[in-house]
């Protein structure tokens, strides 16, 4: 009898001291473990660790306010130095050794893609942020969520707006050897195709060129009015430079990936008056200004430092997933956080347009803005609204 | 009276090893690598799975470079031939996949000959030159050639079934690799003791002495590039297999300056070696990394933006003293240990 009531004492006592409810892996009463992958080092590390601030700021943002729903986020953050096989093993250890309940990040736009299959086994609910490209939401994943919109689509508003400032323009384009120059190729073709614009020069170069006298050249022979520059950061500022130095003052138009101060800076003043494109405010405007002390609050001076538009991004993304474990309460499992991640609607960020997923899609399809570079103030300035 | 140790036959003197404890160790290491998947968590498993891909990739390149004295830098660009040759007939065209690893071995190989042939006159950084360019010239094939290729799309691949046993779990792929390391291993360390193997030393070793001697130093150079790129593409298209996805980005020549440096460190010219090294760089971050943690979270927040770059550093640091203070690589490294274990107390 008496062993019978120490057993029933103890069985009473193991019940207690379970967690209330049946959370996924990475949860405890007092914390929320979340995980992303992304390039910290090297050259890519300009993006990486961008958007590796722009998730501390909204963690940092919700620790301050309490957690949610009384536990404390925390994150983890693994180096793939931009290499796919490095990008597969940090998921796995992020998903299996530190078991992680979410993930923030993907890494770029070739590693998200590598590793999509492998995440889609797990189920582990997926904010992809970097680089949002078709691949990873179509056909769309339980459990990935793109938050972005697609180069193709980014390329087209940015002619069809070039093509409307400049019409009967001779149009140049140079873009890059990759998956993403075939998205901007795309997008060009699709603006092409409605506003019949006549491009005279195209030019494809290998990634890891730094050289671009040629393309220049052919290109002020071709009398190009305006220009599509293709590249990212590097090959941007270098076509431009050749620009200037070529004395060529073509309407030239970037892309979002290298819509950075850091390429104002590096062009010098001939970047003033650069065509950008992106989904995301840029940091010059009241939007942006907010984000900025936003992030002075939470953050140390050198990551302040080296906030960009990928921060703006991270950030965003991270506020989804957020918003979504706020809404599953005490039921925190992968299920959840992905159903209710499917039903985000209109959610506010303040960086960039309500975020919202559409019913069956795993693509938030942000809108564009058409921007054009400030250099006195080594920012954008929106000129499309 | 015997009063040595003596080889009295040439079997004697090419046996991988006459000692019974180190077969008993070999043996236990290899039932230790059968189970070790099916209980290794996905992340070391992963690690061992990448081991194993770069162990095959290793040993390719130690029978071109180790061994015959021919410094490449396409190594990249094989694996990438290899990786599209199973890709392109077994994820875009259903192929059989034991098709697709043939032909990840044989398209690779006669690849080599394209680049072989024009080498043959050349030696040290010309030839690695010559090679380094033949990659750059195949990632511009690949990508110009979507319509065949899919370009710089890519090619979704999936694990594989041969012969009715599937491959889909990640343990069944972990041992398919480890399968393809303990038969690459094999391979090479049986043509190093054959006729061919000794050809390919003595080529290394003075290529006047051995064209004296009658090697044919051309239709042995060739046999060291097909071999060497046969190994590679099959390396390479594991290692498609293992990321999923087959793009040229997946492949970066930092890959080709990674086999040098397995071989380097490893030791050169030594199958061992190539082993030893494989296993060296691949886990050398993951020790980092480790390491980095030992400082506690504190340190990494201390240095917010910079932490990354700082392991990076360590990691090179560490590739550089181990060259400094172990020139003879990991192979010497061991031979030391092997020799102090039993001369000790003696030096010598």
């Amino acid at each position: 009898m008496g062993k019978a009531r120490i057993l029933a004492a103890a069985f009473a006592a193991l019940c207690l001291a379970a967690p209330a409810s049946a959370a996924d892996q990475g949860v405890t009463d007092t914390e929320i473990l979340l995980g992303e992958v992304e390039p910290l080092s090297g050259p890519p590390g300009l993006l990486g660790i961008a958007h590796n601030i722009g998730v501390k700021l909204a963690l940092a943002e919700a620790n301050a306010n309490g957690g949610i729903n009384g536990r404390k986020l925390r994150l983890i953050a693994e180096d793939d130095g931009y290499v796919s096989s490095r990008t597969i093993q940090s998921l796995r250890k992020l998903i299996s050794v530190d078991r992680v309940f979410a993930l923030t990040s993907l890494s770029g736009s070739g590693q998200a893609v590598a590793s999509i299959s492998l995440v889609e086994q797990t189920g582990i609910p997926t904010i992809v942020s970097i680089g949002p490209v078709e691949p990873l939401y179509n056909p769309p994943r339980e459990n990935v969520f793109v938050v972005g919109q697609s180069y193709e689509e980014g390329m087209r508003k940015l002619a069809l707006y070039l093509a409307e400032k400049h019409p009967d323009a001779r149009w140049g384009v140079v873009t890059q050897d990759d998956d993403y120059g075939v998205a901007l190729r795309e997008g060009l073709e699709k603006a092409k195709a409605e506003k019949n614009f006549n491009v005279v020069f195209e030019s494809i170069y290998a990634r890891g060129q730094k050289d671009f006298s040629s393309e220049i050249r052919r290109a002020r022979d071709a009398n190009v009015d305006v220009f599509i520059a293709g590249g990212i950061i590097s090959e941007n500022v270098a076509m431009v430079k050749e620009m200037e130095t070529l004395g060529m003052k073509p309407a030239v138009g970037i892309f979002w990936p290298g819509r950075v101060s850091a390429v104002l800076n590096l062009i010098g003043p001939a970047s003033d008056g650069l065509y950008a494109v992106d989904y995301v405010e840029p940091l010059g405007s009241e939007a942006g200004k907010a984000f900025v002390e936003l992030a002075k609050k939470y953050l140390s001076e050198d990551e302040v430092k080296h906030i960009n538009r990928y921060t703006m991004t991270g950030y965003a993304g991270a506020r989804v997933l957020l918003s979504a474990i706020e809404r599953c309460g005490d039921d925190l499992t992968w299920k959840c956080v992905n159903g209710q991640l499917a039903q985000t609607k209109d959610l506010k960020t303040g960086v960039m347009a309500p975020i919202t997923f559409e019913q069956g899609s795993r693509f938030s399809n942000q809108p564009l803005h058409i921007m054009k570079a400030d250099y006195a103030n080594k920012t954008f300035v929106l000129v499309d609204d | 009276m015997r009063s040595g140790y003596f080889k009295e036959t040439i079997a004697e003197q090419i046996a991988l090893t006459d000692s019974w404890a180190v077969r008993a160790w070999v043996i236990a290491l290899v039932l230790a690598l059968i189970v070790a998947p099916f209980y290794l968590n996905p992340f070391y498993l992963s690690l061992l799975t990448t081991i194993a891909i770069t162990v095959v990739g290793a040993l390719g390149l130690n029978v071109l470079t180790g061994w015959t004295g021919l410094i490449s830098l396409g190594h990249v660009g094989f694996m990438l031939l290899g990786a599209y040759a199973y890709a392109i007939p077994v994820a875009l065209h259903g192929y059989d996949p034991l098709v697709g690893l043939l032909l990840a071995g044989l398209v690779p190989a006669l690849a080599s000959l394209l680049v072989g042939v024009p080498s043959l006159r050349l030696t040290g950084l010309y030839l690695a030159i010559t090679t380094l360019a033949f990659s750059f010239i195949i990632n511009h094939l690949i990508l110009s050639f979507d319509g065949f290729t899919r370009g710089a799309r890519g090619i979704f691949v999936n694990r594989p079934t041969i012969l009715g046993v599937s491959f889909q779990s990640d343990a069944a792929f972990a041992l398919l690799c480890l399968g393809f390391a303990a038969a690459t291993l094999l391979a090479t360390l049986n043509l190093r003791r054959s006729r061919i193997g000794r050809a390919f030393v003595a080529i290394r070793d003075n290529d006047t002495a051995a064209r004296v001697m009658g090697v044919n130093l051309h239709a042995y150079k060739l046999f060291a590039f097909v071999t060497s790129s046969f190994i590679i593409g099959i390396s390479g298209a594991l290692y498609g297999i293992f990321l999923s996805f087959v793009s040229v980005d997946g492949f970066p020549f930092v890959l080709s300056i990674q086999a040098l440096a397995i071989l380097i460190v490893g030791g050169l010219g030594t199958a061992l070696g190539a082993v030893l090294g494989s296993v060296f760089i691949v886990l050398l971050p993951e020790v980092v990394n480790l390491g980095f943690g030992v400082l506690g979270g504190e340190a990494a927040r201390a240095i917010s933006t910079g932490a990354h770059e700082l392991k990076s550093m360590l990691y090179g640091l560490v590739i550089i003293l181990f060259l400094r203070f172990q020139p003879h690589g990991l192979v010497g490294l061991w031979r030391d240990l092997k020799r102090g274990w039993v001369n000790w107390p003696l030096r010598y």
